[in-house]
């Protein structure tokens, strides 16, 4: 911190003689500078054990506070789960014209709690980070990358409750529900790609907002809204065909083109209708995945001499 | 900005500081003669001697250096630093009566707190420089600038590799247990799994909290902590070596155990900075001292002399002295020779370092 202003207001002059130091720099480099991306990237290879063992260690630990610890990473979903289903599935009836709608919701709200939590964390990950990011020179990118993947270590146990619970309830029938009986095939493995390619998407959002809230503190209050808008138009809790009779052809449109949609499209028709979902999904998805990927990257390692400075 | 070499000769010639003289001209009192002519036991003879130009101040010239490329390991080149921060007394400062609302519901503006003017020095390989000035004189400023942890406001750092500053600043998790942030802080500091494994009964060692591994890090007290920190950030043998009054952290027992790894990271690194304010220590260990006070660089010398100043400065300082203060602070300030540094056509680095 400096003086106060009053002790700094002696005219600086020296009288000693001016000395002019000549030097080759070639040797020497530009401290805190950003390097190439391909050095950049082969950085982030190079760190990669940290960014396993950030992610592990700090999912691990997410609810050591609490008195049933990590149990809370399967109530939490389920009892969401039961709130969406009282609500929509009963006092609104959203479920009109949704097969094995139980199941239909259980896949929406979990997966969609992992693609909302992976965006919110990842976007603050740099902002909440700013002493580790002070006190370690690496590729600061590794920071939103491990806050998405700890997100995907954390969700996994409620992935397996979300097997469990559309194999067994999913198909169950409340009132006027249609009901189709679930089976096991190997069409459920679809889930793993389908995860994957929504994990990069989720790297590159995290990527771009995590250098946006760095630069304005201000979006960070957008992002929850943001991510509520889009809750709401990735069908999570109601089906895509209520649009489709009132007109409302661009929503359509919009949803189609939109990753998390895509992701939950492909999962419940594998889980729940036991075939593949429309291949345009897969396309939708995987275009997002790379060019997301891609353009993240360069976003985020444009900005890479700002992250973590003190103003 | 590589300006043409001028093809200065460095040829003033050394003169006596005349102040009470303008030059050359009398004035109607005939007071205008040598203050020695006076000198009938004042001591003139012991007040020391300022080279004086014929053009003071304006053109001096510089004395050019050449340095051998192998020989500099860090070379800082006019950089400043100028803070932004949000301070909510901000809104008083506007004179518009509306405007001063809408900036206080705004959660007012952003205070610029200046905190190091324009510094450029060169240091050399094998140097050990020790850096001292009060609280707040932007010493810390000028290691965060070093290490690339903040980004001059304006002119530049460069060095051969990135220099690692050493002291109780590793950050740690709260969350997680003492043992987990071992690894992890050695692993942040780019260090293989192997690599880390080998160093965790030494960190271990040198923090003493073989009892405590396994507790989450909030359960640790906060000497604690800094033990465990300062030991994480020892796990590495850096080129460009920043201790930052780690030697005055913990206990009589930890320091023990501390001066002996400080003592090997110190002898094997290329180019050591020193920041202390035990002015023993900066003497015994230290082949040059920069004074940085007020943000601004002060001294940049012999260890003897500048501490010899400083410590002047400081009593003065104590003992609420103001005047005689700021008269050690301009004296020291006259003394100084500013360096100006020039790359040679083309060689100015803009990229980050190859190995790190």
């Amino acid at each position: 911190m400096a003086a106060p202003a009053t002790e700094r207001t002696t005219p600086s002059f020296t009288v000693g003689a001016q000395r002019v130091v000549q030097m080759d720099g070639t040797n020497l480099a530009r401290v805190g500078a950003r390097p190439r991306l391909t050095r950049y990237l082969r950085e982030i290879w190079d760190f990669r054990h940290f960014l396993i063992y950030d992610s592990h260690s700090r999912a691990s630990s997410q609810n050591s506070m609490d008195a049933l610890g990590r149990v809370w990473m399967v109530i939490n979903p389920i009892l969401q789960a039961m709130v969406y289903l009282t609500i929509f599935g009963y006092i609104l009836e959203t479920h009109r014209g949704v097969t094995n709608f139980i199941g239909y919701l259980i896949i929406g709200v979990f997966t969609f709690r992992f693609i909302q939590g992976a965006v919110t964390g990842g976007a603050n990950s740099i902002a909440s980070n700013q002493k580790v990011v002070q006190a370690f020179n690496f590729p600061r990118a590794i920071l939103p990358i491990s806050s998405t993947v700890r997100e995907l270590f954390a969700t996994v146990p409620t992935f397996v409750v979300m097997a469990v619970l559309v194999y067994f309830l999913g198909d169950m029938q409340i009132g006027d529900m249609v009901r189709e009986p679930i089976t096991l095939s190997w069409h459920w493995l679809l889930f793993f790609p389908a995860i994957f390619l929504a994990l990069l998407v989720m790297v590159a959002l995290s990527l771009v907002f995590a250098r946006l809230v760095n630069a304005y503190n201000d979006v960070k209050n957008l992002i929850s809204i943001g991510t509520r808008i889009w809750f709401y138009t990735s069908a999570v809790i109601f089906s895509v065909d209520r649009f489709a009779d009132k007109g409302h052809e661009w929503i359509m449109w919009l949803m189609y083109h939109n990753p998390a949609f895509c992701v939950l499209d492909i999962i419940r028709h594998a889980w729940l209708y036991n075939d593949f979902a429309d291949p345009y999904r897969w396309i939708v998805l995987a275009a997002w995945a790379v060019v997301g990927t891609i353009i993240g990257f360069i976003i985020f390692w444009e900005g890479e001499e700002t992250y973590g400075r003190e103003r | 900005m590589s300006v043409p070499t001028p093809s200065y000769t460095p040829n003033y010639t050394p003169r006596r500081a005349n102040w009470l003289a303008s030059n050359g001209t009398k004035t109607a009192e005939g007071l205008d003669v040598d203050p020695e002519i006076l000198d009938d036991g004042f001591g003139f003879d012991e007040i020391e001697e300022i080279p004086w130009d014929d053009q003071p101040l304006t053109h001096s010239a510089p004395v050019v250096e050449t340095i051998d490329p192998k020989k500099i390991a860090v070379a800082v080149d006019g950089a400043s630093k100028t803070y932004r921060v949000r301070s909510s007394s901000e809104h008083l400062k506007t004179q518009n009566r509306v405007g001063r609302r809408i900036q206080r519901v705004l959660g007012s503006g952003w205070a610029e707190i200046p905190a190091v003017e324009e510094v450029s020095f060169v240091v050399r390989r094998g140097e050990t420089v020790g850096v001292i000035g009060t609280n707040g004189s932007g010493k810390s400023t000028l290691m965060k600038l070093l290490t690339g942890k903040i980004r001059p406001t304006s002119g530049d750092v460069y060095a051969t590799s990135t220099p690692v500053m050493l002291g109780v600043n590793a950050a740690l998790v709260r969350t997680i247990s003492g043992r987990e942030n071992i690894k992890l802080g050695c692993l942040a500091m780019g260090l293989t799994p192997k690599e880390a494994d080998d160093r965790f009964d030494m960190i271990v060692e040198i923090s003493g909290l073989q009892d405590a591994l396994d507790m989450p890090l909030r359960a640790y007290s906060s000497g604690m902590a800094s033990r465990l920190q300062f030991a994480i950030a020892t796990a590495v043998d850096p080129d460009i070596l920043l201790i930052d009054e780690a030697l005055n952290t913990g206990d009589a027992q930890f320091r023990a155990r501390t001066k002996k790894r400080l003592d090997e990271v110190r002898a094997q690194a290329g180019c050591v900075f020193l920041v202390s304010h035990s002015l023993g220590t900066i003497k015994q260990m230290c082949t040059r001292v920069i004074w940085v006070e007020q943000g601004r660089l002060l001294a940049d010398g012999d260890p003897e002399w500048v501490c010899a100043q400083y410590e002047e400065y400081t009593d003065h300082k104590a003992n609420d002295r103001v005047r005689s203060a700021q008269i050690v602070y301009d004296r020291t300030l006259l003394k100084l020779s500013p360096v100006h540094i020039e790359f040679t056509e083309g060689t100015r680095p803009t990229e980050a370092s190859q190995a790190r």
